[in-house]
């Protein structure tokens, strides 16, 4: 391995985000957080690309935005899943598995 | 709908907020999390802003995101609409073409008033141009039209400084020839001032200057048009130095006007410029007259020194005119005049108004009519978005399940109503492009009918093209309020269950209030046409003589270069070969032409019993003899001009020496004594002899125009004196082209050069007068059907409506023993509570517009009241007509089947 951490591939931010919003209602800064220690530091975020993304999931429709108290006590934009980001998590999800399937088949074939 | 609306400033400000607030609430976090760990305020927060990568650049990306959303959005409801309209091309089309008909119309109208109304002179700040006129009495004759000043005058006013620049022009008529033809062209006579003083420059060449006006006689040049250089001078450079004929005088092309650019009077199309200082040579008559101060022709304008107000100017000008008025007296050929003449002449004032716009006697005639003709399409374009509304309603309501199944799976009402918006606001680009397509094509027919003989521009510019644009947002936003108004309507659970009946329920008062507004633009609308037909057809049975087949044309010798002597040898030729031509009945000349909007006027002296003047200008015009006959004027006492009332040929001319007067005249100043015998002299000073012998009365007929009634009028011999030019007037028994062809020959036989000029037909000459009544008629019965079709379509769709959505009720009606007599009095007593409304409120308002278009009406008052009946009863019964199919319908509900349907 050249680096010890790779830009995140395109597409995938987005899936990431759902994965973390299926469990619990976070605000941005909470997900960036969360995507660090998930990605055991392996994958790099550029912090200042995930709210572009948080925001065109929400006019997608898969996110929903709700401005609440933290746990600091100040105001912040909480993102949740709506029902059809949660079914888009299952059609990412499963896409991804095949993806990933058959590129490790790809790679085995040759061994 | 909500997307949209987060384009609107405010919310998108909010949005804004929103984003700011959430990208701090992260580096503020984060600053907090290195405090913690001991790291001072100032790296922290650096550091924070370098881990989050730029802030703006994230803020524009996330933008982007919502733009994108919106778009997407709009897209995905343009082609949605797009597919639903092209699924119903017949709601469609005629939704698309009662819009294109406002807007076309709307725009075409505007087009012209732009033209007319609005533009200033294509000069250098038009703004500083102001108008002279004389107020009070000036003690001279006049000549031409608007305010008219003398040409000395307009030169003394040049050597002031009142003005940073001063000008004149008269507009004129003249033969010019660059070959064998000579053809009548319009121009301008000006002085050497006009062009500088416009601030116009040439295309080609030089124009009329300073130099080019000093000498009578010594100045030949003319300046022509951009238009006549490129259609009869091929637009090429060597037209500088080409000799033309003016009035068969040789004349020298100097230069070339800038294209655009029309003289002072925008409704006119001047083609050649000539010096003042030409007119001997132009015009004879006037040439004798051009230095002269007591005749005034010129219409003198003057350019406001900059920064100088025209109250100042004004004050200034006023000590110098006084003092002129002084002056005067002492000068030659200053009149006699009684001490109150001279009292009113010496309080006479000088007068400024703004001339932007130039000046124009035709403006003040279109004015009003297209003011009317705005009033009309603005109605017709309510009219036809109201139309389009009452559609998008019945449409709405056919795709209420459409709708609401959609609601039930999951789509936002906001969404809905916006799909809705869209379609409309595509419909109404649709039609606003249609009719700014039409809008070349009406205002070409509109031209046709308003300004026949000048070319008035029918393309679409940029003003024209933001009328149309707000015109078009103005019929959007009335459409779209209908399909708004509905869907926020729409009951979800019942409309599903019970099919569309219910939904629909709701929007059949709208659908009818919509259609009552239509009704009552239509009645409106046919008002005004039946008052315009009328006041064309009691115009033109107001002329007093029985004018078929009468046919006149016009001889000119003088305009051919010919000396006077020579002009009456040609005259008397051709008035004797008149007399013997074949197919003629009678034949007379007379000095002018009638109806032609101008005429000579003037005060009398009365000498019977006692010696007294008019107490108001007399018309009078030079006839001879047969004229009367040959109109078919009925002399009602004394006699008509005989042949042996000519002066013999080759004599000197005389003053006149008998005179005839018609009824008017007669009942004003002679009561019921017969005024033959009595005498009359021309003008009202005391040094007037009254020596011309009345020796007949006439009928009255109109001469000048058709609106006059009871003016005084009375009639010189011709012969007597000026029998240079005339108009002859021939009452033909065969077809007039026969005539005019004999007329030809004839002329040509005494001259081939010799133009016949205008030949017309006196119903023609009749029409020409009248043409704003008959544009006016003509369109307003044009907006008037139309907007009867419109509002015919749209009765007719509401109650077909009304009849099918009752279905089950008239069923279950019929079945309890309703008659078909009672069901048909259902659906008529609808269509008269709604003829009612529209009737009750279209009259009040018909009353509160009269007084906007009385003006143009004639021998009727706005509110007559046969008019309004007939057109209210035309409209009924029209409505009545399109309920009959619905009506019947109804009739014929068979209730079985009507019940079987639940």
């Amino acid at each position: 391995m050249p680096s010890s951490r790779f830009p995140i591939p395109q597409g995938t931010l987005d899936m990431l985000i759902l994965r973390i919003l299926s469990l619990d209602s976070v605000h941005g800064y909470g997900i960036a957080q969360r995507l660090q220690q998930i990605s055991r530091d392996v994958v790099q975020v550029n912090q200042g690309s995930l709210y572009p993304a948080l925001h065109r999931l929400e006019e997608k429709g898969w996110l929903k935005a709700e401005w609440r108290q933290s746990e600091t006590g100040r105001e912040a934009k909480f993102y949740a899943l709506t029902p059809k980001g949660r079914k888009q998590l299952t059609v990412e999800k499963e896409s991804w598995n095949r993806l990933a399937d058959a590129v490790r088949l790809i790679f085995n074939e040759g061994d | 709908m909500a997307k949209i609306l987060n384009l609107l400033p405010w919310r998108r400000n909010r949005k804004e907020q929103d984003l700011d607030r959430e990208l701090r609430y992260h580096v503020d976090r984060r600053v907090d999390e290195m405090l913690g760990s001991g790291i001072s305020e100032a790296p922290a927060r650096r550091q924070a802003r370098l881990e989050f990568g730029g802030i703006d650049e994230a803020k524009e990306e996330v933008r982007e995101t919502w733009l994108w959303r919106w778009l997407d959005n709009g897209g995905r409801d343009l082609r949605y609409a797009a597919r639903m309209l092209w699924r119903t091309p017949g709601f469609t089309a005629t939704a698309l073409i009662s819009l294109a008909l406002g807007v076309g119309a709307n725009a075409a109208i505007f087009s012209l008033i732009d033209q007319v109304l609005i533009r200033a002179l294509p000069v250098e700040e038009p703004e500083r141009l102001v108008n002279l006129r004389w107020e009070g009495s000036s003690l001279s004759s006049g000549y031409g039209q608007g305010n008219r000043l003398s040409y000395p005058f307009c030169r003394d006013l040049q050597e002031q400084q009142f003005f940073e620049g001063t000008f004149c022009r008269y507009p004129i008529t003249v033969n010019v020839s660059t070959g064998a033809q000579h053809d009548p062209v319009a121009g301008e006579v000006v002085s050497g001032s006009y062009f500088s003083t416009l601030g116009v420059h040439p295309q080609v060449g030089r124009l009329i200057e300073q130099s080019d006006d000093l000498q009578p006689g010594a100045h030949p040049v003319v300046v022509i048009s951009y238009n006549y250089w490129r259609t009869e001078f091929g637009g090429t450079r060597d037209v500088v130095g080409r000799k033309v004929l003016v009035n068969n005088h040789p004349m020298t092309v100097i230069g070339v006007a800038p294209q655009g650019f029309r003289g002072t009077d925008m409704l006119a199309n001047p083609r050649l410029w000539m010096p003042a200082m030409m007119m001997p040579q132009i015009d004879s008559e006037l040439g004798r007259r051009t230095l002269d101060r007591r005749t005034v022709w010129m219409n003198v304008f003057g350019r406001l020194k900059a920064g100088v107000t025209m109250e100042r100017t004004k004050a200034g000008l006023l000590l110098w005119f006084k003092a002129m008025l002084e002056a005067d007296k002492h000068r030659d050929g200053f009149p006699t005049v009684t001490p109150e003449q001279y009292q009113r002449y010496l309080a006479s004032t000088i007068d400024l108004l703004p001339a932007a716009r130039g000046m124009s006697m035709r403006r003040s005639t279109l004015e009003r009519p297209l003011l009317v003709l705005l009033g009309g399409t603005v109605l017709l374009l309510l009219l036809a978005s109201l139309n389009v509304a009452g559609l998008l309603l019945a449409r709405g309501a056919a795709r209420s399940r459409e709708l609401t199944t959609r609601m039930a799976i999951g789509a936002t009402r906001s969404r809905i109503v916006g799909q809705l918006l869209v379609e409309t606001m595509l419909l109404t680009v649709g039609g606003g492009v249609l009719g700014l397509m039409a809008t070349p094509a009406v205002s070409q027919v509109l031209l046709a009918f308003l300004s026949p003989g000048n070319d008035l521009g029918s393309r679409i510019d940029y003003r024209v093209f933001l009328f149309a644009l707000a015109v078009t947002m103005v019929a959007g936003v009335l459409c779209g309020l209908a399909p708004i108004f509905q869907s926020g309507r729409i009951p979800l659970m019942a409309s599903l269950k019970d099919r569309a009946r219910v939904a629909a329920g709701s929007g059949i008062w709208v659908r009818k209030m919509l259609v009552v507004g239509q009704m009552a633009f239509t009645l409106l609308l046919l008002i005004g046409a039946g008052l315009f037909v009328q006041t064309l057809g009691r115009l033109h049975s107001n002329v007093g003589f029985a004018s078929g087949s009468l046919i006149m044309f016009g001889v000119d010798p003088p305009a051919m270069g010919y000396s006077e002597a020579d002009s009456e040898k040609v005259m008397r030729e051709v008035e004797r070969r008149l007399r013997d031509m074949p197919g003629v009945e009678s034949s007379a000349v007379a000095n002018t032409r009638m109806l032609n909007g101008g005429w000579s006027d003037g005060g009398m002296t009365i000498q019977s019993n006692e010696r007294f003047v008019t107490d108001r200008a007399v018309l009078w015009m030079r006839v001879g003899p047969g004229f009367l006959k040959t109109l078919g004027a009925q002399v009602i006492a004394g006699r008509d001009f005989e042949q042996h009332d000519v002066r013999p040929p080759e004599t000197k001319s005389t003053p006149w020496r008998s005179v005839i007067v018609n009824e008017s005249f007669a009942r004003r100043y002679f009561k019921d004594r017969s005024p033959v015998g009595s005498r009359l002299g021309i003008g009202t000073g005391p040094n007037v002899k009254p020596d011309i012998e009345i020796i007949g009365v006439v009928k009255d007929f109109n001469r000048r125009n058709l609106r006059d009634e009871e003016i005084e009028h009375v009639f010189f011999p011709y012969w007597d004196r000026d029998t240079d030019n005339g108009t002859f007037y021939v009452k033909v028994r065969g077809s007039p082209d026969d005539a005019f062809a004999s007329i030809r020959s004839l002329v040509r036989q005494i001259d081939p050069a010799l133009p016949v000029g205008e030949p017309r037909t006196f119903e023609e000459q009749i029409d020409r007068s009248v043409w704003v009544e008959r544009a006016l008629a003509t369109l307003s019965s044009g907006f008037g059907l139309t907007a009867l079709l419109l509002s015919v379509v749209g009765l007719f769709g509401v109650m077909s409506f009304i009849v099918t959505n009752r279905t089950q009720e008239i069923g279950i009606r019929i079945a309890l023993g309703a008659t078909r007599a009672g069901t048909v009095w259902l659906i008529v007593r609808d269509v008269l509570i709604m003829i009612g409304a529209a009737t009750a409120i279209a009259l009040p308002v018909a009353w509160a517009l009269s007084g906007l278009i009385q003006a143009q009406l004639f021998g009727l008052s706005a509110v007559d009241t046969p008019t309004i009946a007939i057109a209210s009863c035309f409209l009924a019964l029209v409505s009545l007509g399109a309920a009959t199919l619905p009506a019947w319908r109804a009739a014929s509900v068979n209730p079985i089947d009507a019940l079987r349907v639940e």
